[in-house]
C-alpha cells in the first residue's frame, strides 16, 4: 500500500486497536540477541520473523519443542489400521471371491496397500493439521501483512514484534525495549476492523443459486444422459435377439417366429388325435416311471394348472367357487377306470368347458400329472388291505 | 383413491406411487395443500398441524422435483407370442432334424432354434453316417442364412446391365413363356446343377423334362471322385463306391488319400478311424495281455490300427499317420505296382523303388510286411484326384490282399445321377455357341467361376437367349445372367436325400423364408405347374410327401399309416432300412494294364487340392470359414502355393514371395508358403479361392487356381506333371495364426516335447507297461504355501484325448458359433488378434524335411490356481465355486494383465469393437443380430474374453435339474466343442462324481497336464498321444 | 533443534551474495518477459503435446487396437513408457529427501527443481496406466468405492498396488514440494509490484509470515515428510517391479526385480535431472547456483547406479542358467540372441558400457559429454523396460502362441505426447516459480547464521 494511505491511517490512530509493535534488525546475531533480551524482559507473546529459519532462534525464544510428530504418529497408525481392516472386510466379509485358489484372507497381499495408505494419510494429515490447526492458515488478513516490516522480513532483514496481548505490553516500554536492542524502523501494527459478512447479500445468494444449479445440472446430465450414451451403453445394448423382443428384420416386427407349417420339432411329433379318444389314444402308455420324483413333479404341476378348478384333491371343489362351473370329481368310477391315454387326451385337447392345455403343460408334465392323479384316486379310495401291505 | 372424499386426511403421506402420477393430479394436490394451509391461524393446536403441513409441502415438492428430474427410459416393447406354439418354450431351445446341403455328402443335422430362429447346427445323432457330428462347413452354413448380402427377391437384368428387383409372379410368367417357346422351337433347355442326391429332385427333373421335352440336365463338381468311381466300375463292375468297414482295418495305407481331411465323408471316416485308437477301451491292452473277456472278441482284441500315409503334400491324414512316407505325387502309381509285385513275393521292384526315391527302407519294408501279414485286415486307399489307372491298380492290390472283404456289407454309396462327363459339358458349350440352346438354368451353380477357361463358357453364355441363375448370393454367374433368382437357404426349405443304399434323410425348414425367396426346387416345380400363380410355400413339401408315400413308405413297409410315418421320419430326420446290395467283389483283371500308366516326370508336379473349409468356393463369402485356420499350416484367409523348404531354397524364394506356376501352357501367380515335409518336386495349391463376385468378405481372397485346370488334362483334372515354377518378384502377405520359427535350429527343435507340452509314446511300449509315460516323466511334487480352496459340490473339468484328435478344427467352428465369436479379418489376425477361444496348436517335430506333426486343442484350462485371477485389479475374472474361471465382462476395464499372465495364452482381447471393425460394419447389419446366440453376451470394445466351458449350457442343465427335481448331472452337459468333435476326443463333466467319464479320463495313466510344474493346476487333462510305430530295439 | 547441518566442504552458492540479490536472481525469470530461447522451446514442446494429443484422441475414438499390442504381447509402449516415466520420477524426491536426511548441503541448489521434475514425470507416468486400459472411461473401477453391487477391487493384484503406490507418491511429492514453496511464495508476494501476481502469490502463500513460531513446526514437518518420502520412493518402484515379479512369465518372475528396478529408476532419474539442470543452468544462467560440482556429484552417482544395473543384468543371466529352468534359460538366451537382440544390445551398451566414461574426471566435469551420456542413459533405460516387457511376452511358454510386436505411429505419437507434456511443464515451471528454494539458499550463504552458533562451522 502507498505512503499516503499509511499517513491517513496514522491520522486516526485513536479509533484503532493496536495489534503489536515491531522493529527490524540487520544481522542474525542481533536478532538472536534481541530475542534473548525479550525473553529476559519477560515478554511471552512476542514473535520473531526471519526470511529463513535462523539457527538457535527457538532456544533463544525459549519455545517448547514442536509436537507435530505425535500428530503424524497418530494419523499414520490409524491410517494403517483402517487400510488393513478395510481390506479384510472387503475380501472376507462383504464380498468374498475365490481368486487364484488363494484363501479369502491372504494377508501378505495386503501389505503394500497398507504401507501406501499409511504414508499417504500420515504425510497429508500432518501437513493439513500443521497448516490448519498449528498455523491457523490461510490467514491473509493478519495485521503484519502489507507492512514495511513484512516486506523486509520476507527478504533480507529480521524482525521482532511484541504483541499487545502480552501481559507486560505497554506501548512506550516496548518502543524503548526495541530501540535499546538496536531495532530500526519501529512500527506499530493495528488490528484491521472487520466488516461483518452479510448472509443475505444478493451476491452471496446468487452464488449459492449458481452453485446449486451447476451441481444439479451436472448430476442430472451424468445420471440421466451421460451414462446412457456410448461408450457406456456398449455392453448394455446387446446385438442379439432375446426372447420376446421386437425385430425390424421381420415385417410383422415379431422377434419370436412361429415354426413353419408341417415341420416336426424333436420330441414334438404332432398329437394328431382329436375329438373322442379312440383305441389308439387309449393304448397310449405313460412313458414316465411311477417314481417319487415324477409324482412330486406331477403334484407341483397339478397344483399349478389343475387345482384351481379340480381342487387340490381332485374332488372338483373349485377354488373359483361360483364364478366358474365346477368340474366333476376325478374320483368317479368313470375317471378311475379311464386309461392314462384317455386322461392325456383330455388334458391335451380339453373336454366340454375345459380348454386344451397343450400350450401350457409340457408333454412330460402331463404324464407326471396323470401319475399324481392316480395317486390321489388311490389315496381317496384306500382299502384295509393297504394297511396290511404296510406291515 | 379419490381425494375430494377425504379432504381431512389430505396431509397424510400417500406413498411414492402418487408422487410419480400425472401432473394434473399433483397440481390439484398442491392446491389442496395450499388452501388447507392457514398462513397465520389463531388456534395453537392448529398451528402445529399447519407446520407439519408446511413441512410436508416442502418435502413433497422437493420429492416431486427429484422425481421430475429423472427420465423414464424406454426399454423397448415386450412382444410375446399371440398363440404360443406347443414346441416352443420361450427362452428354451427346440431342435429340428434336417439334412445338410453344404456338400454332396448330405449329412444329417440337428438344428437348434430359439423362438423359431436357427442359432446352431449340430449333427443328427440318429443319422447312421455322421452320428451326431457335422463338419466345420456344415456348422458355419448358418451364417449364410443370415448373410446380409443375400439376394432378397428375384432380380431381372435391365438394359443397362444392372439388376432391378422384380416379383415372382411376373418372373414366372415370363420364364414359363420362354421355356415353352424354347421347347416348342426344339431349342435345348440346359439345367446345370451340382451333384443330385435327392430322389424327389430327380423325379422333379423327370417331370420337368416331361413338360419341356428339350430340357437336359447337367451336374458337375469342381472337386469330385469320378476317377475313383469309374475305376471301381471298371474293376468290379459296380456303381458307386464301397463304404469301408473301418473297424476291421488293422493296417491302413493312404496313397495321397486325405480321407481324414477332404475326401469322401471325413466326418464318418474320422470317427471310425479313431474308434480304433481309443485308450479308454479296456481291450486296447487285451491284445498282449490275452485276457479273455466275454462278448464278441473279433474287433475288441485288435488294439490300435496303423496308418501309413504316402504323400507329396502335407495333409491331415499324413499328420495323423504313424508312418508318413514323403513321395512325389506322380510316383504313386509306380509305387502301387511295386507293392503289387511285392505282394506277389517279388521284392525287387520295391527295393528299386526305395533306392530310386531314396525312401526310408525300414519304413517301406514294414509297410510291405504289414500288408502281407494282415491280408484281409488292411486297406489301401488312393487319393480321388489321382488318375483312373492308379485307382484300378489300387483295386487290384486290395483284391490281391483280400481286402475287399472290408467293403461294408450294409451300405454302399449310390449316386442317383452320375456327374456329367467333361465331353458333354464341352458339347453343351458348342451347342450354346451354335445358338441351339434356348435357355440355361443355373440351378444354384456357379459355372462361370468353376469351369476351366478352356470351355470359354462365359462367351458361350452370351449366345444363349435366356440365362437364369438361381443363387442365394450374387456371384460370377449371376452377373452373366438375365435373371438372378434369390433362392431360399437350406434352413428355409424342404428336401429329401439319399447317398447310401437304404438311408433316406429329410430336410425341413426351421424358419419361414426371411426374404422374398423360394427354394430352388419349388421354383422349378412352379414352372411345370398348371397354375403357377397359385404358389404356396408347401408346394414342394407336398411334392416330396407324395413321392415318399409312393416310394419310401412302401419299400419301408411301415406298420403305421403314412401320416405317422411321415411325422416320425421328419422327427428323426432319417429313415433307414436294408436295401439289396450284393457284396461280391470280383476284380476284372482285363482292366489292369501290366505297366503303370502314370510315371514320375522330371519336372515339378502340380496338385490342385480341395479347400479345407470353403468347399469349391461357394463358401468364400463366409467369414467364419475364411478365418478357420488351415489344420496344417494354420494359414487363414488365403490359399497359397506350398513347396518344400529345399525347393524354396533352390528357387530362392521364401514364404510370401510371389511365384509363377505354369502347367500345360497355363500360368498363375501365387504366393509361396514353405511347407515342411512337402516332397521337393511337388507344388500344391487349394482350389476355390480368388473369387471376384463373392461379396465383401470373399472377394479377392487368395488366388484362383482354377486358372490352371484344363478341360482335357493329360493325367487328371487335379494333377499336372512337368510344370515349372519361377520367381515372379513381388510379395503377397500370407497370414498364419502360428509363428513360423526355425524348427531345425537346436533352440527350437522339438521344443514342444522338451517342454512337455505334448507328450507322446509308442503304442507297444504302452501295451507292455501302461505306466511308462509317468515313469519317464517322473513325479512332480507340487505344493501351495497357502491352503487352496476346496471344491466340494461340483467341479467342472475337461479331458482331450490326443490319440483321437485329428486336428480337424470342427470344434473351433462350433465354439465360434456357440459363443458369438466375431470374425476379425485377415489384417487383424496378422496382428495376432484373432478372437477364437479354442485353437488347435500344431507343432512340428523332427527336422523340416520330414517333420512329425502333433496337434493339441488349446483352450482356457480353468486352473485352480489361475494366474490370471491374481492379477486382475478389478476382480473381473475370478473363480466360481464349481471350478470355473469366469469373466465378468461388464467389470473388465481391459488392463490385459490377465492375458500376459496366462501361461497358455488363451485369453482374447477386443482391441477394437470387432462388431464394426470387419469390412466396415459387416456385423452391424441387421440380419446378423439374429445369428448371435441369445444365451451368450456379445462383447464390446476393450473387454477381455475367453473360453467359459460353455457356462450357458451348464446353467441350462442346472435349470433342468431343478425343474425335474433331480441332482445336477455333469455328464449331461455337453460343451459345444465336445458336441462337435467327430472322434469324441473331448470329454467334459463333473470331477466330484467319482464314477463319471471325466474322472476316469483324469486319472488315466496317460493323462497329463500342460505346464504342470508351474503349479497353476489346470483342469484340462490331455491323454498322451501314442504312435503305433514299431519300437526301435532298445539294448 | 538442528535440522540443517551445513558443512563447508562445498559452497552451495559461489561467492556471498546479499539476500536481496538472491531474491533477484531467483525471481528474475519470473519478473522478466520470456526470452527468445524460451519461446522457441515452448513452441516445440507444445507442438509435441498437440500432435501427440492427436494420437491420443484417435486412440480413444478407435480403440487401443490402433496400437501395436497383440495377443501374446498385451503390453507394449503403454507400460514401457509408464515404467520409464515412473523411473524418471524417482530421482527428484530421492535427491530432495534422501540427500536432505543425509545432510547433503549441495542438494539445496537442485532440490526444488528435482522435486518439480518428479511431479511432472509422475504426471506423465500416470497418463499411461489410465489410457492403456481397453475401456479408459471405466478406470474408476480401479478404486475401491462403495457401490450398489458391493463389488470391490482385488487387493491381491499388483496393478492395484500400483494404483495406490503411484497416487500416493504423486500426492506426497506434491505436498512435499508445495510445503517447500510456501515461504518463497511469501517472499515473492512481498516483493512483487503487479497486482495479479500479488493475488496469486497471496493465495498460494496462505499468509505465511516467516514467523519463527511457524518455522519451528515447519522444519519438523519438512523432516517428517522427507522421512516418509524416502521409503516411499523405494516402495513405489518396488511395487512397479511387482507388476512383473509377481507374474508367472519367464523373464518377469524374478526376485531380483525390486532392487534392480529401484536402481534403474535412480539411474534414469539422475540422468534426466542432470540433463534438465544443465539445460536450465545454460538457459537461465544460474551457473553460480547450479555449479559444476553439483553436476559432477550427480555423474558420480550415475556411474555407481549404472554399475549396479549392470550387475543386475549379469545376475539375471546367471540365475537363468543356474536355476536349470528351461523356460527361464530360453527367455534370456532369446533376449540376447532372439529376434529382439538389437533392443537388448542397445540397452546393455547404453546402460552399462557408455556410462563408464564417467570414470574420467574430464568427461565428468565437462558439460557437453555429460549431457550426451545423460541422454544415452535415458535411451538405454527406456530400452531396458522394452526388453523386459516385450521380449518376455513375445516368446513365453507355448511356442504355438508366440508373436512379434511392432509399434505403430500412434504408439510413437503418445510417447512424444508424454515428452511434450513433461518439457512444457518444466518450461512453465521455470517461468512461474522459483526454481531454486530462496529461503534455503539464503540460509546457507556464508554468514547467514549467527556467528556464535557455528554459522557455517562444525560444532
Amino acid at each position: 500500500m502507498t505512503e499516503h494511505s499509511r499517513h491517513t491511517e496514522e491520522a486516526d490512530i485513536m479509533n484503532k486497536k493496536i495489534y503489536s509493535i515491531g522493529g527490524l534488525f540487520d544481522t542474525p546475531d542481533s536478532i538472536t540477541h534481541a530475542a534473548e533480551e525479550a525473553v529476559k524482559e519477560g515478554y511471552t507473546k512476542f514473535d520473531v520473523n526471519t526470511p529463513y529459519p535462523v539457527h538457535g532462534m527457538e532456544s533463544a525464544m525459549k519455545l517448547k519443542p514442536s509436537l507435530i510428530g505425535l500428530v503424524t504418529l497418530f494419523i499414520g497408525l490409524s491410517g494403517a489400521a483402517f487400510a488393513f481392516m478395510f481390506m479384510y472386510w472387503v475380501s472376507v466379509v462383504d464380498y468374498p471371491l475365490i481368486i487364484g485358489g488363494k484363501p479369502f484372507f491372504s494377508w501378505p497381499a495386503f501389505v503394500p496397500v497398507t504401507f501406501e495408505v499409511t504414508v499417504l494419510s500420515a504425510a497429508v494429515g500432518t501437513v493439513a493439521v500443521m497448516i490448519a490447526l498449528f498455523f491457523k492458515f490461510p490467514n491473509n488478513a493478519h495485521p503484519l501483512h502489507d507492512t514495511n516490516y513484512m516486506k523486509h522480513v520476507s527478504s533480507d532483514r529480521f524482525g521482532l514484534n511484541v504483541v499487545a496481548i502480552d501481559p507486560l505490553f505497554d506501548e512506550s516500554k516496548v518502543r524503548d525495549f526495541l530501540s535499546r536492542t538496536g531495532a530500526k524502523d519501529i512500527e506499530i501494527f493495528y488490528e484491521p476492523e472487520r466488516k461483518p459478512i452479510r448472509v443475505f447479500d444478493p451476491k452471496f445468494i446468487g452464488l449459492l443459486v449458481v452453485i446449486a444449479m451447476v451441481t444439479a445440472g451436472v448430476t442430472y446430465f451424468t445420471l440421466n444422459k451421460l451414462l446412457y450414451m456410448p461408450p457406456f451403453t456398449w455392453m448394455a445394448e446387446q446385438d442379439r435377439l432375446s426372447s420376446q423382443s421386437q425385430n425390424a428384420m421381420f415385417t410383422d416386427g415379431f422377434g419370436m417366429r412361429n415354426p413353419v407349417e408341417g415341420t416336426v420339432a424333436r420330441g414334438f411329433t404332432p398329437y394328431e388325435f382329436k375329438g373322442q379318444p379312440d383305441s389308439v389314444v387309449r393304448n397310449l402308455s405313460n412313458p414316465l416311471p411311477f417314481s417319487k420324483e415324477v409324482i412330486d413333479r406331477g403334484k407341483m404341476r397339478y397344483n399349478t394348472y389343475c387345482s384351481p378348478c379340480h381342487g387340490y384333491f381332485g374332488k372338483g371343489d373349485s377354488r373359483l367357487n361360483g364364478q366358474f362351473p365346477n368340474p366333476p370329481t376325478l374320483h368317479s368310477d368313470k375317471v378311475r377306470n379311464w386309461p392314462d391315454g384317455n386322461i392325456y387326451h383330455v388334458i391335451t385337447n380339453g373336454q366340454n368347458v375345459m380348454p386344451s392345455y397343450d400350450k401350457q403343460i409340457t408333454r412330460d408334465d402331463r404324464w407326471a400329472i396323470i401319475h399324481y392323479i392316480r395317486v390321489l384316486q388311490r389315496s381317496l379310495n384306500a382299502k384295509d388291505t393297504d394297511l396290511e401291505t404296510k406291515k | 383413491m379419490d381425494d375430494k372424499g377425504n379432504k381431512k386426511d389430505a396431509n397424510y403421506w400417500r406413498g411414492f406411487s402418487e408422487l410419480n402420477s400425472d401432473p394434473e393430479f399433483l397440481k390439484a394436490k398442491e392446491k389442496e395443500f395450499a388452501d388447507e394451509l392457514p398462513v397465520d391461524s389463531g388456534e395453537p393446536e392448529m398451528s402445529g398441524l399447519s407446520r407439519r403441513k408446511f413441512l410436508t409441502l416442502l418435502a413433497s415438492s422437493a420429492a416431486l422435483a427429484a422425481t421430475a428430474c429423472s427420465d423414464y427410459r424406454d426399454k423397448g416393447a415386450i412382444v410375446p407370442y399371440n398363440k404360443k406354439p406347443e414346441e416352443v418354450t420361450v427362452g428354451n431351445p427346440s431342435f429340428y432334424a434336417s439334412t445338410c446341403t453344404s456338400c454332396s455328402n448330405a449329412c444329417g443335422i440337428l438344428v437348434k432354434t430359439r423362438e423359431g430362429r436357427p442359432i446352431k447346427v449340430d449333427g443328427n445323432p440318429d443319422h447312421p453316417v455322421n452320428r451326431g457330428k457335422i463338419c466345420a462347413t456344415g456348422q458355419a452354413g448358418i451364417l449364410n442364412l443370415y448373410e446380409p448380402s443375400r439376394i432378397k427377391e428375384p432380380m431381372v437384368k435391365t438394359g443397362a446391365g444392372n439388376f432391378t428387383a422384380s416379383n415372382w409372379a411376373d418372373i414366372d410368367v415370363k420364364i414359363i413363356d420362354t421355356l415353352k417357346k424354347a421347347s416348342a422351337s426344339g431349342k435345348e433347355i440346359a439345367v446345370i446343377s451340382h451333384t443330385i442326391n435327392s430322389p424327389s429332385l430327380k423325379k422333379l427333373f423327370e417331370d420337368f423334362t416331361a413338360k419341356y421335352p428339350t430340357s437336359k440336365f447337367y451336374s458337375y463338381e469342381l472337386v469330385n471322385e469320378t476317377n475313383k468311381i469309374n475305376a471301381f466300375k471298371k474293376s468290379f463292375g459296380k456303381e458307386g463306391l464301397p463304404v469301408i468297414d473301418w473297424k476291421e482295418a488293422k493296417i491302413i495305407v493312404s496313397l495321397e488319400s486325405d480321407f481324414l481331411g477332404k475326401e469322401g465323408n471325413p466326418v464318418e471316416a474320422m470317427r471310425l478311424f479313431a474308434e480304433r485308437r481309443d485308450v479308454m477301451k479296456e481291450d486296447v491292452l487285451q491284445e498282449s495281455m490275452q485276457l479273455t473277456i466275454g462278448g464278441d472278441s473279433s474287433s475288441r482284441k485288435e488294439g490300435f490300427n496303423r496308418l501309413y500315409s504316402v504323400e507329396g503334400n502335407y495333409t491331415i491324414t499324413g499328420a495323423n499317420a504313424d508312418y508318413r512316407i514323403k513321395l512325389r505325387t506322380d510316383a504313386i502309381e509306380e509305387f502301387v505296382y511295386a507293392l503289387i509285385s511285392a505282394a506277389g513275393e517279388n521284392k525287387s521292384p520295391i527295393n528299386d523303388f526305395i533306392n530310386k526315391y531314396n525312401l526310408k527302407k525300414e519304413v517301406v519294408n514294414s509297410l510291405v510286411e504289414d500288408l502281407i501279414k494282415n491280408k484281409g485286415k488292411s486297406i489301401v486307399l488312393a487319393g480321388a484326384f489321382l488318375p483312373e489307372s492308379t485307382h484300378i491298380a489300387v483295386n487290384k492290390l486290395n483284391d490281391l490282399l483280400g481286402n475287399t472283404r472290408l467293403y461294408s456289407k450294409d451300405y454302399s454309396e449310390t449316386p442317383l445321377m452320375p456327374l456329367t462327363p467333361r465331353k458333354e459339358i464341352e458339347a453343351l458349350t458348342d451347342r450354346m455357341n451354335s445358338g441351339t440352346v434356348g435357355a440355361v438354368i443355373h440351378f444354384d451353380t456357379n459355372p462361370v467361376y468353376h469351369f476351366s477357361s478352356d470351355y470359354k463358357y462365359t462367351e458361350a453364355l452370351k449366345k444363349v437367349e435366356t440365362v437364369i441363375t438361381m443363387s442365394e448370393q450374387m456371384n460370377e454367374t449371376t452377373s452373366e445372367s438375365a435373371y438372378a433368382l434369390g433362392i431360399s437357404h437350406n434352413f428355409e426349405g424342404w428336401g429329401d436325400f439319399k447317398t447310401r443304399a437304404g438311408i433316406y434323410s429329410l430336410q425341413q425348414p426351421m424358419i419361414a423364408p426371411l426374404y422374398k425367396t423360394r427354394q430352388k426346387e419349388a421354383v422349378l416345380l412352379n414352372w411345370i405347374s398348371d397354375s403357377p400363380e397359385k404358389y404356396t410355400e408347401n408346394d414342394y413339401m407336398n411334392y416330396i410327401r407324395a413321392n415318399w408315400e409312393k416310394t419310401v413308405y412302401t419299400s419301408f413297409g411301415a406298420k403305421t399309416d403314412f401320416k405317422t410315418f411321415w411325422n416320425y421320419s421328419l422327427h428323426d430326420g432319417v429313415v433307414t432300412f436294408t436295401e439289396k446290395a450284393d457284396n461280391a467283389f470280383a476284380f476284372k483283371n482285363e482292366e489292369f494294364n501290366p505297366a503303370p500308366a502314370m510315371k514320375a516326370a522330371t519336372g515339378m508336379t502340380l496338385t490342385l487340392t480341395r479347400s479345407n473349409f470353403i468347399g469349391d468356393g461357394r463358401f468364400a463369402n463366409n467369414g467364419w470359414l475364411q478365418e478357420l485356420p488351415n489344420p496344417i499350416t494354420k494359414v487363414v484367409w488365403d490359399n497359397y502355393a506350398s513347396i518344400s523348404p529345399a525347393a524354396s531354397e533352390k528357387l530362392g524364394v521364401k514364404t510370401n514371395d510371389l511365384i509363377e506356376i505354369s502347367a500345360g501352357g497355363r500360368t498363375l501367380k501365387a504366393a509361396v508358403f514353405v511347407q515342411p515335409g512337402m516332397a521337393d518336386e511337388v507344388v500344391s495349391i487349394d482350389l476355390g479361392y480368388g473369387r471376384t463376385g463373392a461379396g465383401v468378405i470373399g472377394n479377392n481372397v487368395g488366388f484362383n487356381s482354377i486358372e490352371l485346370m484344363r478341360k482335357n488334362p493329360a493325367v487328371s483334372d487335379w494333377l499336372y506333371q512337368d510344370c515349372t515354377i519361377n520367381k515372379a518378384g513381388g510379395t503377397y502377405e500370407i497370414i498364419s495364426t502360428q509363428e513360423q520359427y526355425p524348427i531345425d535350429h537346436e533352440r527350437y527343435n522339438d521344443i514342444h516335447l522338451k517342454r512337455e507340452i505334448i507328450m507322446e509314446g509308442v503304442y507297444e511300449e504302452y501295451v507292455e507297461n501302461p505306466k511308462f509315460l509317468k515313469e519317464e516323466k517322473g513325479e512332480t511334487h507340487l505344493f501351495n504355501i497357502v491352503p487352496s480352496y476346496e471344491f466340494t459340490t461340483t467341479k467342472w473339468a475337461m479331458s482331450i484325448d490326443l490319440n483321437k484328435c485329428t486336428g480337424c478344427n470342427y470344434c473351433v467352428a462350433a465354439c465360434n458359433v456357440e459363443n458369438n465369436i466375431p470374425v476379425v479379418g485377415k489384417e487383424q489376425v496378422g496382428k495376432h488378434r484373432n478372437m477364437m477361444w479354442l485353437r488347435i496348436d500344431r507343432y512340428y517335430g523332427g527336422k523340416s524335411d520330414d517333420p512329425k506333426v502333433s496337434f493339441q486343442p488349446m483352450l482356457c484350462q480353468h486352473c485352480d490356481n489361475a494366474p490370471c485371477e491374481n492379477v486382475c485389479p478389478v476382480a473381473a475374472t475370478n473363480h466360481s465355486p464349481d471350478g470355473l474361471n469366469q469373466m465378468a465382462y461388464n467389470r473388465c476395464v481391459g488392463t490385459r494383465y490377465c492375458s500376459n499372465n496366462c501361461p497358455y495364452k488363451v485369453r482374447r482381447f477386443n482391441y477394437f469393437n470387432f462388431r464394426n471393425n470387419l469390412a466396415d460394419g459387416y456385423y452391424e447389419q441387421q440380419s446378423l443380430s439374429l445369428l448371435h446366440n441369445p444365451e451368450v453376451t456379445v462383447r464390446s470394445r476393450g473387454v477381455m474374453e475367453k473360453c467359459t466351458f460353455c457356462v450357458q449350457r451348464i446353467m441350462d442343465e442346472r435349470q433342468h435339474a431343478t425343474q425335474e427335481g433331480r441332482a445336477l448331472d455333469g455328464d449331461r452337459v455337453k460343451t459345444a466343442c465336445q458336441e462337435a468333435c467327430p472322434t469324441n476326443a473331448i470329454v467334459f463333466g463333473d470331477l466330484t462324481k467319482k464314477d463319471s467319464e471325466i474322472a476316469k479320463h483324469r486319472n488315466h495313466e496317460l493323462g497329463y497336464h500342460v505346464l504342470e510344474e508351474i503349479n497353476v493346476r489346470p483342469n484340462v487333462t490331455y491323454i498322451a498321444k501314442l504312435r503305433n510305430i514299431k519300437p526301435e530295439k532298445k539294448s | 533443534m538442528r535440522t540443517f547441518d551445513y558443512t563447508q566442504e562445498l559452497p552451495v552458492v559461489d561467492g556471498q551474495p546479499p539476500a536481496k540479490a538472491i531474491d533477484d536472481v531467483v525471481s528474475k525469470p519470473l519478473d522478466t518477459k520470456p526470452g527468445k530461447v524460451w519461446k522457441i522451446l515452448i513452441t516445440i514442446t507444445s507442438l509435441m503435446l498437440l500432435v501427440g494429443g492427436g494420437a491420443l484422441v484417435w486412440t480413444f475414438y478407435k480403440g487401443i487396437g490402433v496400437w501395436g499390442n497383440n495377443q501374446p504381447v498385451s503390453w507394449g509402449f503403454d507400460i514401457v513408457n509408464f515404467v520409464f516415466w515412473v523411473g524418471i520420477g524417482h530421482a527428484g524426491t530421492l535427491i530432495s529427501a534422501i540427500l536432505f536426511l543425509l545432510r547433503q548441503r549441495w542438494r539445496t541448489g537442485i532440490a526444488r527443481f528435482a522435486e518439480a521434475m518428479t511431479i511432472f514425470a509422475v504426471m506423465c507416468a500416470g497418463i499411461f496406466p489410465a489410457i492403456h486400459t481397453g475401456r479408459a472411461w471405466l478406470d474408476g473401477y480401479l478404486f475401491p468405492y462403495p457401490n450398489a453391487n458391493h463389488i470391490w477391487v482385488n487387493f491381491t493384484s499388483p496393478l492395484l498396488w500400483d494404483v495406490f503406490a503411484v497416487s500416493t507418491y504423486f500426492t506426497v511429492s506434491l505436498v512435499f514440494w508445495y510445503i517447500g514453496l510456501i515461504p518463497d511464495f511469501a517472499t515473492l508476494r512481498d516483493r512483487t509490484e503487479s497486482k495479479l501476481k500479488k493475488t496469486i502469490y497471496t493465495i498460494f502463500s496462505l499468509g505465511w509470515r516467516h514467523s519463527t513460531r511457524h518455522w519451528q513446526h515447519y522444519e519438523k514437518t519438512y523432516m517428517i515428510l522427507a522421512g516418509f518420502a524416502t521409503p516411499l520412493v523405494l516402495s513405489v518402484h518396488t511395487i512397479v517391479s511387482f507388476d512383473f515379479a509377481v507374474s508367472v512369465i519367464p523373464g518377469w518372475h524374478t526376485t531380483i526385480f525390486p532392487p534392480y528396478f529401484v536402481a534403474g529408476a535412480v539411474f534414469s532419474g539422475f540422468a534426466m535431472v542432470q540433463n534438465v539442470l544443465i539445460f536450465v543452468r545454460q538457459a537461465f544462467n544460474m551457473k553460480h547456483i547450479i555449479t559444476i560440482k553439483h553436476l559432477e556429484r550427480m555423474n558420480q552417482i550415475i556411474i555407481l547406479v549404472g554399475t549396479m544395473v549392470g550387475y543386475a543384468y549379469a545376475m539375471e543371466f546367471f540365475i537363468a542358467w543356474y536355476s536349470g529352468n528351461q523356460f527361464e534359460t530360453f527367455t534370456f538366451i532369446n533376449r540376447a540372441f532372439g529376434p529382439y537382440a538389437w533392443a537388448y544390445w542397445i540397452m546393455v551398451s547404453c546402460n552399462v558400457i557408455l556410462p563408464q566414461l564417467f570414470w574420467s574426471k574430464k568427461i565428468r566435469t565437462t558439460i557437453v559429454p555429460m549431457f550426451v551420456i545423460g541422454i544415452i542413459v535415458n535411451i538405454g533405460m527406456w530400452f531396458e523396460r522394452f526388453v523386459i516387457i516385450v521380449t518376455s511376452l513375445s516368446r513365453d511358454f507355448l511356442p504355438s502362441s508366440w508373436g512379434m510386436y511392432t509399434p505403430t505411429i500412434y504408439d510413437l505419437g503418445i510417447l512424444m505426447f508424454s515428452f511434450g507434456l513433461f518439457f512444457t511443464n518444466v518450461l512453465i515451471f521455470v517461468k512461474t516459480m522459483p526454481s531454486v528454494s530462496i529461503s534455503e539458499i539464503k540460509a546457507v550463504v556464508d554468514g547467514a547464521q549467527p556467528s556464535h552458533r557455528g554459522g557455517g562451522h562444525h560444532e
